[in-house]
């Protein structure tokens, strides 16, 4: 427990003295707010069409579906695509700065340096995904629905910011598996975000399949599972799917630090 | 306190130890010498856990050190061949990290981070980030970690490597200070070195054990009728020592600067 919060405590320290964690926030965080500012923009457009056509539908055009849904699904994909850069470093520097030599010789599980590791890492993106509630928090400040209350409807904002925070744990645990693997930040880096990527465009290249094949690719797809959560549903096989896509990532980790003893 | 028995280590067709035998007692000082690429970094790192020997047994305090790793490694300080360290901590960090991992009573933390940074002589540098010291610095940075938590055993692959010869003379008798309450084991290709700090010499060429005896044993065997003693090697040293660092200047440096 100790050793596993003094790894926390040595990366969190490393990613916020160093430019990585705020040049990834910042990108995460640039990114997202294009989209919010674009949601906004496709909102008044549409309601303005709505009210030149006379008609009342200020019932149905609803603030959260239609700007904040769609925001939090692109924060999801900023936070998949900069996942691997912040879990780069956390084996692979250590191989080339011929510190692991150091972790792999104290009196310390590799359990508890995965975890600490990745532990650290899920912190310093969360930062991002906490700096996004300053979308729902502008719209609460400006925004009145029609009965009057708030306009945001902070349920979905939950279940939104964990969907993504869900989603940041998984591709994390994917980036620190490949970080074991080798030696080069650079590799690591690539590695992962191709792994990822890849996983997350699986549905378009099975657009032209049929059956199970399809469902399958969309099954797989991290996307297509945060896809419920941003959308106000929790729903248990997405759960399940980024639970055990951690776990999975976290179980190869601890194998494959082990392994180091053993070759 | 250490005992290897028939230590062997393969990588594919070559053997980097060959069926090494040895044993340490208690506070016995032993210098590994050999050239380079002889097996002493493979040895140290087998003996400390960080890799597994193909055939063999190797024990620190009773522990087998791939059976019982953990117990093995909590008596053991290591000193690897670079300096551990992270460029991006200060030295204060590291070693509060280190003390960390090797689970340095909370209460004893600071003193103990204190301490072994007095005595390898980094006190002065403790808020500086170890990316932006000098070689000789972050090995002995590196010195203070495996100082930590004050293991019974302490293996420290070349030790004085990057120091400068008075730095050198520090480390020496920092080591010799270890002897008797610690079990060192140090290696060095630096033939001096050996005579001043260490009682037994173990020397190994190409994986193999060539010779294991005190210093005066092998001087005794290897040179039949000589007579050697220390200070006829630590000659150039005390003259190095006397040129760059008399004793006014060094009066004058460690007063504080007005």
């Amino acid at each position: 427990m100790r050793s596993t919060l003094a790894i926390v405590r040595k990366e969190l320290e490393v990613y916020f003295t160093t430019p990585i964690a705020y040049v990834v926030l910042m990108l995460v965080v640039f990114l997202s707010s294009l989209v919010f500012n674009g949601a906004l923009d496709a909102y008044r457009y549409l309601s303005l069409r709505a009210l030149s056509l006379g008609g009342d539908v200020s019932g149905q055009l609803n603030l959260t579906d239609l700007v904040l849904s769609r925001v939090y699904a692109w924060v999801g994909v900023w936070v998949l695509l900069a996942a691997p850069f912040l879990s780069m470093r956390l084996f692979a520097e250590e191989k080339r700065a011929r510190t692991f030599e150091l972790l792999m010789t104290v009196p310390v599980r590799p359990i508890q340096i995965v975890l600490g590791k990745y532990l650290a890492a899920l912190a310093t993106l969360s930062v991002a995904i906490v700096l996004a509630l300053a979308y729902p928090l502008a719209l609460a400040l400006t925004a009145r629905a029609t009965g009057g209350g708030s306009a945001v409807e902070w349920q979905t904002v939950a279940t939104g910011l964990a969907g993504v925070v869900l989603l940041a744990a998984m591709a994390l645990a994917v980036g620190t598996f490949v970080s074991a693997l080798t030696d080069s930040m650079a590799v690591a880096a690539l590695a992962a975000f191709f792994l990822l990527a890849g996983l997350a465009l699986l549905p378009l290249l099975a657009v032209t399949a049929e059956g199970p094949l399809k469902d399958i690719a969309s099954a797989l797809s991290p996307v297509q599972h945060l896809v419920p959560f941003v959308s106000g549903k929790v729903e248990l096989k997405s759960v399940v799917y980024f639970l055990s896509f951690t776990a999975l990532g976290l179980y190869l980790t601890d194998r494959a630090v082990e392994g180091h003893r053993w070759i | 306190m250490i005992e290897v028995t028939d230590l062997t280590k393969r990588y594919r067709d070559l053997v980097a130890v060959d069926r090494l035998s040895f044993t340490v007692g208690k506070g016995e000082i032993v210098g590994f010498l050999g050239p380079n690429g002889a097996g002493k970094s493979t040895t140290m790192r087998i003996l400390t856990g960080f890799l597994p020997a193909t055939s063999g047994v190797a024990r620190v305090a009773g522990f087998d050190v791939f059976e019982e790793p953990l117990e093995a490694k909590r008596r053991i300080g290591y000193l690897p061949e670079h300096p551990p360290v992270y460029a991006d901590l200060t030295v204060r960090s590291y070693l509060r990290f280190c003390a960390d991992l090797k689970a340095v009573p909370r209460q004893r933390l600071r003193d103990e981070i204190d301490r072994v940074a007095v005595r390898t002589g980094v006190d002065g540098v403790m808020d500086r980030l170890i990316g932006n010291l000098s070689k000789g610095f972050k090995q002995r940075v590196g010195l203070a970690q495996a100082l930590l938590g004050d293991p019974e055993v302490l293996v420290l692959d070349e030790p004085t490597v990057g120091l400068d010869p008075l730095q050198i003379r520090e480390v020496r008798e920092l080591v010799k200070g270890l002897a008797g309450k610690h079990t060192v084991i140090l290696s060095t290709h630096v033939l001096p070195e050996v005579a001043l700090t260490c009682e037994k010499v173990l020397v190994i060429d190409q994986g193999r054990l060539v010779d294991y005896d005190t210093v005066a044993g092998l001087v005794a065997k290897h040179l039949p009728g000589r007579s050697v003693t220390l200070e006829d090697m630590a000659f150039l040293e005390e003259i190095y020592s006397k040129l760059v660092h008399p004793p006014a200047l060094a009066a004058a440096a460690a007063a504080p600067a007005a």
